[in-house]
């Protein structure tokens, strides 16, 4: 993990004591909230639906014990206890005072962490594969790219006022597990067609709201050393043509989208031309240094089976869903990736309450090496687990209420706060996920579905990533009802697609058997039980789909 | 005629509040039930007092928002207000919930 320098800290303590001189001001009511507004924008604090709400960055996704702690001790001190995690594997604490705000970012401080740059039309937390480094199917480690960007992207005094805010996810692997194709650029690691060289294919212009747009290939293969000069570019002819007389069109898709791809890219090119030699040009040393802080821990060398492991896979049909489920295969023979499940029947998806925070934290350094990670998908990771020591933790997880054995199936159902917490929300979207949660709770019918994807958004905003959803939900507000449109066949995915609405809306207490009835449809129209619900749709088309939902 | 309260954030806290007169004083409480309540004609005596507080720093951004007098208190009309005054609609995670539900 990266290392603050000393000069990293300082900057960020000064931050902090400028912050907090201007929560005092404001207090004191010598600045107007009109003032003051950009300034806590600018340090990620909202005034939400019922109080403030703090969005803390976690870079890449990337946490260590001891700041996991910290935010279970910033929950339970200044807030209710909780804190929400969100598809931009960020935390957002939904009850912070405004005068507690300046101690939270003090002690976030001391574990190098802050809320710079989580708001604001700027270049906000770069997010990356939350398998980053452990996964098999990895091409190469993307956190060293992460993190260069980050350094790069903190404080860009050119890029402060963007047109709109800025969002970059980096990939490493063939699947797709950082949703590139819908953020503004999205980098995916691949090998030169022509050598072994691996350098960036560069997606531009990808984004969610109202206007959602997969992104374009601007270039197949970018060398990485070009990587700074090459986003730099990009970002200058967005900021120089980037429309900021109107906020709907103000995101880099839609001059991606009126530009037209090919001078687009003729326009990146050639200001690319001018700076590519430039200062921002990375050098080995550059990448043997930031690499230098993710370097592979000392890896046990171990067998890839273990006798207590197996037998309780025989004798526990519990633990066997659980492994089945919520595991992933590991680089290093001996160890697996373990998804803790915030998806249960007892808390909105992606929250966290402090005392379990607590406990992962202390799960982590007993069983993985003392990190955890954010997913896009609201989970979190254990990147680094013995398998010999699956049976412990599955114990300790289930004790907890994180080890609901759905990962990527039906009830792993993406939300984002909605109308419970949030002022631009139309309509609620926990309470959905929590209906469909609960009418899907039988292992074996969520098993039979297979993979499956369910994406609730509480506005056109669409922060809870509904279009890219095999199944989107949208709550909108229809002359004072909340009302749900149903979107089907999106993919946040290396095959990645919008999905199209399929009909008129549904109200509240529907939405779910139409849910039902679309898993239906599937169930009873699949080739084979290997055919996932995204293939069938693909093959099938909308029409079975809303004959069955519509008549 | 249209009933209408006062409403806006704590700028200490960032609660919703809803203003209070009291013979003419401001005050502003965390509970709709306690707002002073308006109808059209009076509704400026509330809009400069709640200005006012704005401008001394109690307050964020208040406006006026729709009510019913029912024989439960006020209600706010619309879904939105209804939850800003009561609170989210679903239970908060607690760490005491895991305890309950294993004694369930
Ligand atoms: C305080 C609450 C929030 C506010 C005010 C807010 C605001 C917005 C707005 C206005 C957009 C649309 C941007 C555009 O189309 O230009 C947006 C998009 C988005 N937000 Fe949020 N959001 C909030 C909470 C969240 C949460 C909790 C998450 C994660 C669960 C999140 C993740 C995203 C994502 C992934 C997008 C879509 C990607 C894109 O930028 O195109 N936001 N948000
Ligand atoms: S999608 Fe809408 S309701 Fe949901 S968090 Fe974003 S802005 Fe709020």
């Amino acid at each position: 993990m990266y290392q603050y320098s000393e000069q990293d800290h300082q900057l960020l303590l000064e931050r902090v004591s400028q912050f907090r001189g201007q929560v005092a001001r404001r207090l004191k009511g010598e600045l107007s909230e009109e003032e003051f507004k950009h300034q806590r924008l600018r340090n990620g604090l909202y005034l939400q639906l019922h109080a403030y709400m703090l969005r803390v960055a976690i870079p890449y996704g990337l946490l260590s014990s001891e700041q996991m702690r910290t935010l279970a001790h910033i929950a339970r001190k200044y807030d209710k206890g909780y804190g929400h995690f969100s598809t931009r594997q960020n935390i957002q604490y939904n009850w912070p005072k405004l005068e507690d705000v300046p101690d939270i970012l003090d002690d976030l401080a001391k574990v190098e962490m802050h809320a710079i740059q989580t708001s604001g039309n700027c270049i906000r937390n770069t997010t990356s594969d939350p398998l980053a480094g452990v996964a098999r199917d990895e091409i190469e480690d993307p956190r060293p790219y992460c993190e260069l960007i980050r350094q790069w992207s903190t404080f860009h005094p050119e890029f402060n006022f963007l047109p709109r805010k800025f969002k970059i996810a980096v990939s490493g692997a063939t699947q797709d597990r950082a949703a590139v194709a819908v953020h503004d650029i999205g980098l995916r690691l691949v090998k030169s067609k022509t050598s072994e060289e691996i350098g960036f294919e560069v997606y531009v212009g990808g984004g969610l709201g109202r206007t959602p747009m997969l992104g374009k290939v601007i270039r197949a293969f970018l060398p990485k050393q070009d990587m700074l000069t090459y986003l730099e570019a990009i970002l200058r002819v967005y900021n120089m043509l980037g429309r900021r007389d109107n906020i709907y069109k103000a995101r880099i898709k839609i001059l991606v989208h009126e530009t037209g791809e090919e001078k687009f890219r003729e326009l990146v090119e050639a200001e690319w031309e001018k700076i590519k030699a430039g200062g921002l040009y990375l050098k080995e040393e550059d990448f043997n240094w930031v690499k230098g802080f993710f370097n592979d821990p000392e890896y046990d060398i171990l067998p890839d089976q273990d006798a207590d492991f197996e037998n309780l896979m025989l004798s526990n049909a519990d633990f066997a869903r659980w492994v089945d489920k919520n595991i992933e295969l590991h680089k290093q023979s001996g160890y697996r990736i373990v998804y803790l499940s915030l998806k249960t029947a007892h808390q909105p998806p992606g929250d966290v309450t402090a005392d379990q925070m607590d406990a992962i934290a202390d799960l982590a350094d007993k069983y993985s090496l003392g990190h955890i990670r954010t997913t896009h998908r609201q989970n979190l990771v254990l990147s680094d687990v013995q398998l010999k020591d699956l049976p412990a933790l599955w114990g300790e997880l289930k004790a907890l209420d994180l080890a609901t054995p759905n990962y990527n199936h039906v009830t792993d159902i993406i939300s984002c706060p909605g109308l419970d917490y949030c002022a631009l929300a139309t309509a609620r979207s926990i309470p959905i996920s929590q209906a469909i949660t609960a009418r899907f709770d039988d292992y074996d019918f969520i098993n039979d579905l297979g993979d499956v994807s369910i994406n609730i958004s509480g506005c056109i905003n669409a922060c809870g990533h509904h279009h890219v959803a095999n199944i989107g939900i949208l709550g909108v507000n229809k002359k004072g009802t909340e009302v749900y449109q149903l979107t089907l066949g999106g993919s946040a995915r290396e095959d990645a697609a919008i999905g199209k609405i399929i009909g008129p809306a549904f109200e509240a207490d529907e939405i779910v058997d139409a849910v039902s009835e679309v898993l239906s449809v599937y169930l009873e129209n699949r080739e084979d039980p290997e055919e996932t619900f995204l293939t069938a749709y693909r093959r099938l088309g909308p029409a079975l789909f809303k004959e069955r939902l519509y008549g | 005629m249209a009933l209408q309260v006062y409403t806006a954030s704590l700028l200490k806290e960032g609660l919703v509040a809803y203003l209070a007169l009291d013979n003419g004083r401001p005050s502003w409480t965390t509970d709709i039930h306690l707002a002073t309540v308006s109808n059209d004609d009076a509704l400026e005596t509330l809009k400069t007092a709640a200005e006012q507080s704005e401008q001394d720093n109690i307050v964020v951004a208040p406006y006026a928002i729709d009510v019913f007098q029912t024989e439960n208190g006020i209600v706010a009309a619309t879904k939105r207000e209804q939850i800003r005054a009561a609170g989210p609609t679903i239970a908060l995670p607690q760490d005491n919930i895991r305890e309950s539900r294993e004694a369930a």
